[in-house]
């Protein structure tokens, strides 16, 4: 017979903390030199940083700015009409949510939206009187379309068309329907601006989704014509910058459609612009990945009898897709950062307002300017998007690698 | 390539029975590649003809042409009544009645077994979902693996695999089976299992091509065995008459390399 003997802790100097960073930090002196000097200056600039923010810089501006950062010359009063806008688009959001929150990245994601929300929220309560209602009331929706989303997933197959309806009537509501000085009155689109527009005008990934796809598709066509203007389309579009396409929008487009240029609000060409720049990049990637779908693929559909519709929707384009994912995210993550090129036709995004808020006599008359506060909050902000989407990027691949399927 | 094969051999079934594919001067060029040439080969029902021959003879790209996965230029090819043209319509009607097993299986990743087999049923023939997946079980139970109807093609091995692509093909109803080399990309311990379907298959009636090098699987079912070399048939006769006595020389040399 034996004991059992009960488990020991490793011995120190293996296990724990000090363990790893032994092995990791300190494990021969080239490699201790490294990271005492790499802790030195990591140190001294956090240090800076921080004695920097809280006792130097000078957050007034900011702070006092909130509002152009957000919605821009949007009137104050009417600031309902965005806010319902948002509260419908994270309830939609929170359905997704809900419905798949057995899935790690669609939760993760939605939970990290309605964090945001939230922290805006108890600021708004602490601090806005005027917004308290509207902030709360959005964190709500957030909550109820979670749960709505939790206790019916069926609702799921209700969303396009929710998207839709709430596409449609979210334009409506953020542009007014009536002239005059009414609650609906029209908010002409030069008053748009802000973090609502650089939202705006990132959903221009959406669009150009199903275009990307239509255009990989065409460029495999067998019919000359669509073919190669297919082809004329990406390769022209992806042959110049976004900057030159946002300039040939707000210049061009008024010519060939020949109307006055202030009857063509300024964001719809510049959405158009994105749109098709997108577009272009995302037929190439979606290309790739129908090109990783093996020929066996495509036999086998054909030779059970599918016609070619059915054989690409079916057959090969979930399969292509599902390849390209990663790639669609991280076009995602940088079209929301190319957003901010709009300013070169005169549209005034985030990032653009930081601009226009430093040049304020109140930034000017500070001491040395307000310049690194403003652009520190904004790459912050920028950061917070574009690094929680980079992180669901690699779940994502992680997923897709694990179930190849 | 300088044309110096000898005449063609035509490769005419038994005129006892029916036929349900005749190929008439079929020849197939690859750009420059005069891949078949003259092949002239009629197949009746309920037969399983073998074919055999050196890599790269045109085994495939014959049969592949009997379901218009691959274009002829010269010929005709009709199955079942059906004259294979251009008319889209033909193809899509000889697709339906023609099963084709593949190589290299090509089942559909991203869908289940189930959903494999029952796709073109509910899509082509427009049966409802529970008549397509009663027929799809159907056929699982007969090929053996019964148990993996949810799972996808991932996890299965090749024979399961394999035994799933013949499923899909016999679920559509075909009144044809075409086999491409259907063992060969399988490991020897499962090549069996897969052999066993295809008898089974054969000894109910159906009418088979199939490529393979099984030479023990086409004494045992095969009716006609056709050696092909160089993209023309060169040798018909029963699966005895190859073991046998073969009469070509190439024959003879590319027997004594399989057998
Ligand atoms: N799509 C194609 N394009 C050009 N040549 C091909 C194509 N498919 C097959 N071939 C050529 O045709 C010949 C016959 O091929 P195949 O029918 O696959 O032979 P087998 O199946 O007997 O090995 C080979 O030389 C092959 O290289
Ligand atoms: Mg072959």
């Amino acid at each position: 017979m034996f004991e059992v003997i009960p488990p020991r802790p490793a011995p120190a100097g293996v296990a724990g903390i000090g363990g790893w960073i032994r092995r990791n930090l300190f494990s021969s002196p080239a490699n201790t030199l490294l990271t005492v000097v790499t802790g030195l200056f990591v140190g001294y600039v956090v240090i800076a940083v921080v004695a920097w923010a809280l006792f130097d810089a000078s957050w007034g501006q900011v702070w006092a700015n909130q509002r152009l950062f957000a919605v821009y010359r949007y009137p104050a009063d009417l600031l309902w009409r965005p806010m319902a806008v948002l509260a419908a688009m994270m309830a939609l959001i929170g359905v997704m949510g809900g419905a798949g929150r057995s899935n790690e990245i669609l939760r993760g994601l939605f939970w990290s939206l309605v964090g945001f929300v939230a922290v805006v929220t108890v600021i708004a309560i602490l601090f806005w009187p005027s917004a308290r209602v509207l902030w709360t009331g959005v964190l709500a929706a957030s909550v109820v379309g979670y749960a709505l989303g939790a206790a019916r997933p069926a609702l799921v197959r209700a969303l396009p068309w929710a998207w839709a309806a709430w596409l449609f009537l979210g334009f409506f509501l953020l542009y007014g329907v009536t002239p005059g000085s009414g609650l609906l009155r029209i908010v002409p689109a030069r008053d748009w601006g802000g973090f609502m527009l650089t939202l705006i005008l990132f959903t221009g990934i959406v669009p150009s989704f199903p275009l990307g796809v239509a255009l990989a598709l065409g460029r495999r066509s067998k019919l000359p014509a669509i073919k190669y203007t297919c082809i004329a389309f990406i390769e022209i579009v992806r042959g110049a910058p976004l900057i030159m396409w946002l300039f040939v929008a707000s210049l061009l487009l008024p010519l060939f459609l020949n109307t006055d240029p202030n009857n063509l609000p300024a964001i719809l060409r510049a959405y158009v612009a994105i749109t098709l720049f997108s577009a272009a990049y995302m037929a190439e990637n979606v290309r790739g990945g129908l090109q990783s779908v093996p020929r066996g693929q495509t036999e086998a559909a054909r030779a059970l009898g599918l016609g070619g519709w059915l054989t690409t929707s079916l057959i090969v384009l979930p399969q292509a897709l599902r390849a390209v994912i990663p790639a669609i995210v991280g076009q995602a993550i940088g079209l929301f950062k190319d957003t901010s090129l709009v300013f070169i036709v005169g549209l005034a995004d985030f990032f653009r307002v930081t601009e226009i808020v430093a040049n304020q006599p109140a930034s000017l008359r500070v001491t040395g300017g307000v310049k690194l506060e403003l652009y520190l909050f904004v790459a912050l902000i920028y950061f917070f998007f574009a690094y929680r989407m980079s992180i669901a990027s690699r779940q994502l691949e992680k997923q897709l690698g694990v179930g190849t399927r | 390539m300088p044309d110096t094969a000898p005449a063609a051999v035509r490769a005419d079934a038994p005129t006892d029975g029916q036929p349900i594919i005749e190929i008439e001067g079929l020849n197939k060029w690859f750009g420059e590649f005069h891949v078949l040439r003259d092949i002239s080969l009629s197949v009746n029902k309920g037969e399983v003809v073998v074919v055999i021959g050196p890599s790269g003879s045109g085994k495939s790209t014959l049969i592949r042409c009997i379901n218009h996965l691959e274009e002829h230029q010269q010929g005709r090819i009709v199955v079942d009544g059906t004259e294979l043209t251009d008319d889209v319509r033909n193809i899509d009607q000889v697709r339906r009645e023609t099963g084709m097993v593949f190589q290299s299986f090509n089942l559909f990743p991203h869908l289940t077994v189930l959903e494999n087999i029952t796709l073109a049923p509910i899509r082509v023939r427009k049966w409802k979902k529970s008549k397509a997946e009663e027929r799809a079980r159907f056929f699982l139970d007969k090929v053996g693996i019964p148990e993996q109807a949810l799972k996808f093609p991932g996890q299965l091995s090749g024979g399961q695999q394999q035994r799933v692509a013949i499923a899909r093909a016999l679920t559509m109803g075909p009144k044809v089976m075409l086999f491409d080399e259907p063992t060969s990309a399988l490991d020897p311990e499962v090549i069996g299992e897969v052999l066993e379907v295809m008898v089974a298959l054969a000894q109910e009636g159906m009418t088979m091509i199939v490529v393979t090098h099984e030479m023990g699987f086409a004494r045992e079912v095969g009716d006609r065995v056709i050696f092909m070399d160089q993209g023309q048939i060169v040798e018909v006769g029963t699966p005895e008459h190859f073991f046998l006595a073969p009469r070509e020389e190439r024959t003879k040399a590319f027997l004594s390399k399989i057998l």
